[in-house]
């Protein structure tokens, strides 16, 4: 945002002034070749790209470097989820929820646990819940640091992505060391999770919880007062609070917005209204305020995270009933009731009452709806996700219309978009 | 296999929700009038398009209307200052398969009053039509394009209603039907074929193809031109699976019979 | 164009002979430079993305190999990183991204859904991108680690190391074969056909009776 603009564009006339020289008079519009008129032209950006953070394609119109038009098409990475859910039984299931959130897939699996184990009538363990707050908002955290990292580098700032990829990593280890995997964590069932928290894990979390704020002020001190950052993301796709409700956008993009909507505060579950934490709010709807509501959730997410540890309880990890959870191998090797059960739970599958379920909890993107029918049987009649992805990315032509090229990229890197979620 | 009388006690198990003969389901009981306060309020002003009230897993509210007034009930809730159901969290559809109607689930959060509430829907699989709700929620606008394209329920009144994450010449139907088998229809080498034999200009909405080129937009609706294209490319013969020996030339791969409505026009942007 | 014409070389009798000591030399040379810095075409979809980022992040450090420079225009990629489940939506794509990067060009197919399509034998899932393009390495994992796509990357560099300039046709342009897919349509058929636990999985819930259409070729238990 250079100061120096030129303040005024003159034409020279063929007359002589006063002082010898050509008369100067100021150019106005429509003195060149008033007959030139622009074309629209149509650009596609996607599905394969940088910066569409997945294979998201984008056909904009543009009249010169300002956006007429913008038409998302997705579809491109369409995996049936849904479609497939039909046919795994309600545990086999939670492996697919891994791979639509790939960011953050500790909230999705715990978010489709939940919502069977209302179907069902299942109360999980108060150990188990809190375990699954920690997962939960550890991979909110997760997902935050990764779209801080890419946005960063969408914008040109390369050395952000470098400083959250490395505190990333910290946080692959702790998935590795709890659920075997650095993504595809598949770590819930119904009842339970898969294992208990193996030694040493709390203190390991306990540590990255002193330690992350450290790379978050660094993270802060390259960007949040950066005058390139600002120019950048500061009063662009703006939404309104009203439009932001109307078009379904929830999570951080509805709070930057001014709405006050987080759904760990409005239907709690898992005791969160028994936690201390705050929910930042935003003002003016814009890029910049978007990002200043991250970097604040996740430095919630730490107070909550700091809290959970506190009170984590010891008992059992999963519910005492043999119809849903497999047995301990010591007991299945010496119990022939045990062994009995193991194999209906394996062969045949939990069996869910008939009836449906619709459950929403506050995914790092929004609001994450699990909706679950069941017809009594062992796989679901119809496994419905509702990906805050998908609604957040159809406001976007929306927000670009007016802006620059350069801008349609901020703004979609600012609506924290995952293709998974979206395409299902 | 099974004992005849035990296939017998078997296929008599109804699953899915009992119908009525007007399709409303009604396996569980009828939730007590005064327990949500809006349904009350639903019945007081509309009379006997809320068909059915019920509660699933202990505290889910579920209100069944009739199709034909679905956009008034909608938008009272939506409009009403008693009601303010102002986010429209999800518009999904349900197929419970075996010529059952299907039902399509509006899920609905009112952020001020913090109260929720899901509204169905009940289409008989001879009339998949509703009308459209994204004049009352704009989010609806890519929820019922979703709906439309793994269910096959046509929205009247929406905008732009085509296929949002098949292709739009899709042409072996409606995904998640329960009818539908879920490697598709086609065979596998089919479908590579079709995915790398069609035309680039498939990619582009007519809209956007007169753009590029500088044309008159098309008078119809998107939509309906869409329609166009994939019924185009449903009536085209199927290639059957290739058996024959011959090496992997592109006439082994080309479109053949099949073509779609903007086949011959050059000059694609890709 | 391209490669064929660098063999005029004058010590050098064209039809193939015995190796000699210059050509061995002149191999040597042009497998180091290509395997030394080989930029990726990072072609990647979904999780398995996500741990080829991690990979060119500081951990694992792809920079390391030369690769840190990932090339999103295939114009001047060398090595096609297909990272992710491939839908028969985005196979023309990749199709077209592949006939795009000149040749010397290699292919890994990063992971299960990209080598076979993993856990989605659904109807939208290309079953193998070797379907489509053609394919040097195959990484398995659902996702691999970013370990595991380094040992990839180096399977790839140990095929570099054995190829050789006097085989004109190994780095020849192939643009008659360009937008078909990389398989015979009876070959396609033949790998994607259910296999191993999918064919058990055919069934929605047991006591709904859907009318569901299985096709012939499925196996049944």
């Amino acid at each position: 945002m250079s100061t120096k603009t030129v303040e005024y564009l003159v034409r020279r006339t063929p007359e002589l002034g006063v002082d010898g020289r050509p008369v100067q008079l100021p150019l106005i519009s429509g003195d060149l070749e008033p007959e030139l008129h622009g074309e629209h032209m149509l650009i596609n950006i996607g599905p394969q790209h940088p910066a569409t953070h997945g294979v998201l394609r984008l056909v904009l119109e543009l009249d010169g470097e300002t956006v007429i038009k913008c038409t998302p098409h997705i579809g491109y990475l369409h995996s049936s989820f849904e479609k497939l859910g039909e046919y795994r039984t309600w545990n086999q299931v939670i492996p697919l929820t891994d791979r639509m959130d790939y960011l953050a897939p500790l909230i999705y699996n715990c978010a489709y646990a939940m919502a069977v184990e209302k179907l069902m009538g299942i109360e999980v363990t108060e150990r188990c819940k809190i375990v699954r707050v920690i997962c939960m908002e550890l991979d909110r955290i997760f997902s935050h640091l990764l779209w801080i990292g890419t946005t960063a580098i969408d914008i040109g700032a390369f050395t952000v992505f470098l400083y959250t990829f490395q505190e990333r990593e910290r946080i692959y280890s702790l998935h590795e060391a709890f659920t075997g995997a650095r993504i595809t964590t598949s770590s819930t069932r119904i009842g339970g999770m898969m294992a208990d928290l193996p030694p040493g894990w709390v203190e390991a979390l306990r540590h990255f919880v002193d330690t992350l704020p450290r790379t978050l002020d660094e993270t802060e001190t390259l960007l949040t007062h950066n005058n390139l950052w600002v120019g950048r993301n500061r009063d662009i796709g703006i939404i309104s609070g009203e439009d932001a409700l109307d078009w379904g956008l929830t999570g951080p993009n509805l709070r930057a917005s001014g709405v006050t909507y987080d759904v760990r505060k409005d239907k709690p579950y898992y005791d969160y209204d028994s936690y201390d934490f705050e929910v930042p709010i935003g003002e003016h709807g814009d890029c910049y305020d978007r990002y200043l509501v991250r970097m604040e959730e996740m430095r919630q997410s730490l107070r909550i995270l700091d809290q959970a540890i506190r009170r984590l309880p010891g008992g059992p990890i999963n519910v005492d009933d043999p119809r849903i959870i497999l047995p301990g191998k010591t007991d299945l090797m010496a119990d022939m009731e045990s062994m009995i059960h193991h194999f209906k739970v394996v062969m045949e599958g939990v069996k869910a009452p008939a009836g449906e379920s619709w459950y929403g909890v506050e995914s790092s993107k929004g609001e994450l709806g699990m909706y679950v029918v069941s017809d009594g049987g062992s796989k679901p009649v119809r496994w419905r996700v509702r990906g805050p992805s998908f609604i957040n990315l159809s406001a976007l032509p929306m927000m670009v219309e007016g802006h620059l090229l350069s801008d349609v990229i901020a703004i979609n890197a600012s609506i924290d978009i995952v293709l998974g979620e979206i395409d299902r | 296999m099974a004992k005849p009388e035990l296939k017998d006690a078997i296929a008599g198990l109804e699953s899915g929700p009992e119908t009525t003969p007007n399709g409303v389901a009604t396996a569980r009981g009828e939730a007590a009038a005064e327990s949500h306060p809006t349904v009350a309020a639903l019945r007081a002003q509309f009379g006997d398009a809320v068909l059915h009230h019920t509660v699933y897993s202990g505290d889910e509210h579920v209100v069944y209307i009739v199709p034909e007034r679905s956009q008034e009930l909608l938008s009272w809730l939506r409009h009403d200052p008693g009601q303010c159901f102002d986010l429209l969290k999800d518009v999904t559809a349900v197929d419970y398969g075996a010529g059952r109607p299907l039902e399509l689930v509006y899920e609905l959060w009112s952020v001020p009053r913090r109260v929720g509430l899901r509204v169905k829907v009940t289409l008989p699989l001879e009339s998949l039509e509703a009308d459209s709700v994204e004049p009352i929620w704009k989010t609806a606008n890519w929820l019922e394009r979703e709906v439309y394209d793994m269910f096959g329920i046509h929205f009247r009144g929406h905008p732009d209603l085509r296929r949002i994450m098949m292709p739009e010449n899709y042409a072996e139907g409606h995904p998640l039907r329960k009818d539908f088998p879920l490697r598709g229809r086609f065979s596998r080498a089919e479908q590579t074929r079709r995915a790398l034999s069609a035309p680039p200009e498939d990619n582009y909405t007519p809209d956007e193809l007169a753009v590029a080129l500088q044309e008159e937009r098309p008078a119809v609706a998107g939509g309906e031109v869409a329609d166009e294209r994939s019924h185009a490319a449903a009536s085209a013969d199927l290639d059957p699976a290739a058996a024959s020996p011959r090496p992997n030339t592109a006439a082994d791969w080309s479109l053949g019979s099949s073509g779609s409505a903007a086949a011959g026009t050059q000059g694609a942007t890709q | 164009m391209g490669l064929t014409e660098r063999h005029e070389l004058p010590v050098v009798s064209p039809d193939g002979g015995e190796a000699s000591f210059l050509t061995t030399r002149l191999d040597d040379i042009v497998n180091w430079s290509r395997r030394s810095s080989m930029w990726p075409m990072p072609f990647g979809t979904a999780c398995c993305a996500i741990e080829m980022m991690a990979m060119a992040a500081t951990k694992y450090d792809v920079a390391r190999f030369g690769m840190e420079r990932m090339s999103y225009t295939p114009r001047q990629a060398d090595l096609l990183i297909c990272a992710g489940r491939v839908t028969y939506k985005m196979a023309p794509v990749l199709r077209r991204i592949w006939d795009q990067m000149p040749q010397p060009k290699w292919c890994i197919s990063m992971g299960a859904c990209a080598s076979s399509g993993g856990v989605f034998d659904v109807y939208s899932m290309v079953q193998g991108i070797d379907t489509i393009v053609p394919v040097d390495v195959y990484v398995p994992g659902c996702p691999p680690r970013p370990e595991g796509l380094i040992y990839g990357i180096l399977l790839i560099h140990e095929k570099v190391r054995g190829e050789t300039l006097k085989n004109p046709a190994l780095r020849a342009e192939d643009s008659a074969r360009a937008g078909l897919p990389n398989l015979p349509a009876e070959v396609v058929a033949e790998i994607t056909t259910p296999f191993g636990n999918s064919t058990n999985q055919n069934k929605v819930s047991g006591l709904l009776s859907t009318g569901a259409v299985s096709r012939p070729t499925d196996r049944h238990p």
